[in-house]
């Protein structure tokens, strides 16, 4: 379903994500992890057409990305890293909006969104402009626009981040239920431990290269140890000065 | 005190980073055409963009800081009392009001105009608390356009009304609506002329029309949507706008100017995106680009208004070309370098 050829992009001397091979079945959860400045975000912006690779081909639903770029837009569904809202529109506009650039019906789209709205608790902020929105309710409209237009595959980068435990297990849930049906997830998260209850695949990134690409049951070690070992192991710096009593 | 001073300091520097960007009336076309038009006539139009002006610049500056911020940080009631004597002394306005008030004092302003605009800052200060997310109620009025991009439509009205170039425009229209309903007998070219003085106030917005955008730039590449259909939705927001306030004075003529001025913008708006501040006049990408901007705009406006309605076809016809031009050019430019 997803799938990318030697896929460089490179920013002036900076090379952002080198020559990158990666495979996703329909259906699959795929978890792509990594520090920050890793290559993660410009690789979604490159799955999803917002950035063109320097060399390489990405194909998405068997369509070329570059070549294709309109098709594509119609197949997926896109929670972006900046989450891409209007400031100028309400949240219920929002995925109003989305129907109606989608193809769906008016009144099929009024039942996602009111249904969406419900899921994500977010029927209270429904006429808020997104420009008012907390951070949390501004991700779940993200996250409820990427959903609506039932895409074939879904992108979603860092979609667990700062959002409410209860939340974090409504999108999971509707994650899984998305992959039940045949819909490929790919996400990135910082969120170990979300990660491994949901992704049926694991990719990890280091300075723009792949370093591990398994399904999730042939990790040698927890999750969590084995991107210490691979990706980045934790630094503690001594605060001298931190605690009281102390200058 | 050493906390208040700290305080105010940051304050000071955020508050002036902020109002660098009312220098976008620098390169807004509309103040030095109506100079060049009007001359020392034209001091109704310049004392209402003061008075436009006056109401958005009179920002409450203690509103930079988050208000959670500022209940956490270990003041005191002096401390806390001060900051707030102080902060509304970081807005230049308040120095203005002050000598507007010695001006008063000795009879070189009426005190009826003085009271004025001290009521236009005093509503600026105090309403800058209440508007959640800087939206004002009359936002949610704003009609759905029909068709796949009528969201759209509907938010790219919403950041007109977000600029200070409509409120100028408005109340031009307004002015001729007042002389239509008290049937004063004011010659028609009076409410011409009076159109193109609404036209002049909008046109610099179209050269910024993803200056209000933000974060909804990344939005538009990812929906399946054509360039085209983007600025379209742009151009019928523009239209509809310039449509209502040209009602009470030369429908026509101002759609004509409208569609040459959108075509003109479109080089810019799309070719040198520029982020605009809310609650600003909208800055154009240089005065030269909207002196060639006026003069094609005003050609339009005097071709339909003096020679035939007929002419509003061609104006249409460069429009939609521009529209198709653009938009395959907005598609095919990276946003992200």
């Amino acid at each position: 379903m997803i799938s990318c050829r030697d896929v460089t992009r490179r920013f002036g001397e900076f090379t952002a994500v080198d020559r990158l091979n990666l495979e996703v079945a329909p259906g699959a959860i795929c978890a792509f992890l990594g520090p920050n400045g890793a290559g993660k975000s410009t690789t979604v912006k490159m799955l999803t057409g917002l950035l063109a690779p320097s060399a390489g081909t990405v194909t998405v639903c068997g369509l070329d990305v570059a070549r294709h770029a309109l098709e594509v837009k119609r197949q997926i569904g896109v929670l972006p890293e900046d989450l891409g809202l209007f400031d100028d529109l309400t949240v219920e506009e929002h995925l109003l909006l989305t129907g109606d650039v989608y193809g769906v019906g008016r009144a099929e789209t009024r039942a996602r969104t009111a249904q969406l709205l419900h899921a994500l608790s977010l029927e209270h902020g429904r006429h808020t402009f997104a420009a008012a929105c907390s951070h949390g309710m501004r991700k779940k409209t993200a996250f409820a626009m990427a959903l609506l237009p039932n895409p074939r595959v879904l992108f979603l980068d860092e979609p667990f981040e700062a959002i409410d435990p209860v939340t974090s297990k409504i999108m999971r849930d509707l994650l899984e239920e998305a992959a039940r049906h045949g819909i490929t997830v790919f996400l990135t998260s910082h969120i170990l431990s979300v990660v491994e209850q949901i992704a049926t695949q694991l990719v990890m990134i280091r300075k723009g290269k792949v370093v591990w690409d398994s399904p999730v049951g042939e990790l040698p070690q927890s999750l969590e140890q084995h991107y210490f070992d691979l990706v980045e192991a934790p630094v503690v710096e001594e605060l001298e000065w931190l605690g009281p009593g102390r200058s | 005190m050493a906390r208040t001073r700290a305080i105010l300091k940051a304050l000071g520097t955020a508050f002036r980073r902020d109002w660098k960007t009312v220098g976008s009336i620098g390169v807004n076309i509309f103040f030095p055409a109506t100079l060049l038009m009007l001359g020392r006539a034209g001091g109704f139009i310049y004392l209402l963009i003061g008075l436009v002006m006056l109401f958005p610049a009179s920002t409450d500056p203690l509103r930079k800081i988050p208000r959670s911020r500022l209940a956490l940080w270990p003041l005191d009631r002096r401390d806390r009392i001060a900051l707030r004597a102080a902060s509304p002394w970081l807005n230049p306005v308040t120095w203005i009001l002050g000598g507007l008030a010695i001006w008063a004092v000795r009879g070189r302003l009426t005190v009826g105009l003085w009271g004025l605009a001290a009521g236009l800052v005093a509503a600026g200060f105090l309403l800058s608390e209440l508007l959640p997310g800087g939206r004002p109620f009359f936002f949610r009025w704003v009609p759905r356009f029909p068709g796949v991009a009528g969201e759209l439509a509907r938010k790219n009205i919403r950041e007109i009304l977000s600029t200070l170039d409509f409120y100028v425009a408005l109340l031009l229209s307004l002015t001729g609506l007042f002389y239509r309903l008290a049937r004063l007998n004011l010659p028609p070219e009076a409410y011409r002329d009076l159109g193109l003085l609404v036209l002049l106030a909008l046109c610099t917005y179209t050269q910024c029309l993803f200056g209000l955008d933000g974060g909804g730039l990344a939005r538009y590449r990812l929906l399946p949507l054509r360039g085209w259909q983007i600025l379209l939705a742009k151009g019928a927001a523009f239209l509809a706008v310039l449509l209502v306030l040209m009602l009470p004075l030369d429908p026509l003529s101002g759609l004509a100017g409208g569609m040459v001025a959108l075509a003109m913008g479109h080089s810019p708006a799309v070719g040198e995106p520029r982020e605009q501040a809310r609650w600003r006049f909208s800055g154009g990408v240089s005065l030269s680009y909207g002196v060639v901007q006026v003069v094609a705009m005003a050609a339009a406006w005097g071709a339909v208004a003096f020679t035939g309605r007929w002419l509003i076809l061609p104006c249409a016809a460069v429009w939609i070309a521009s529209t198709l031009w653009y938009g395959r050019k907005w598609e095919v430019q990276p946003i992200f370098p």
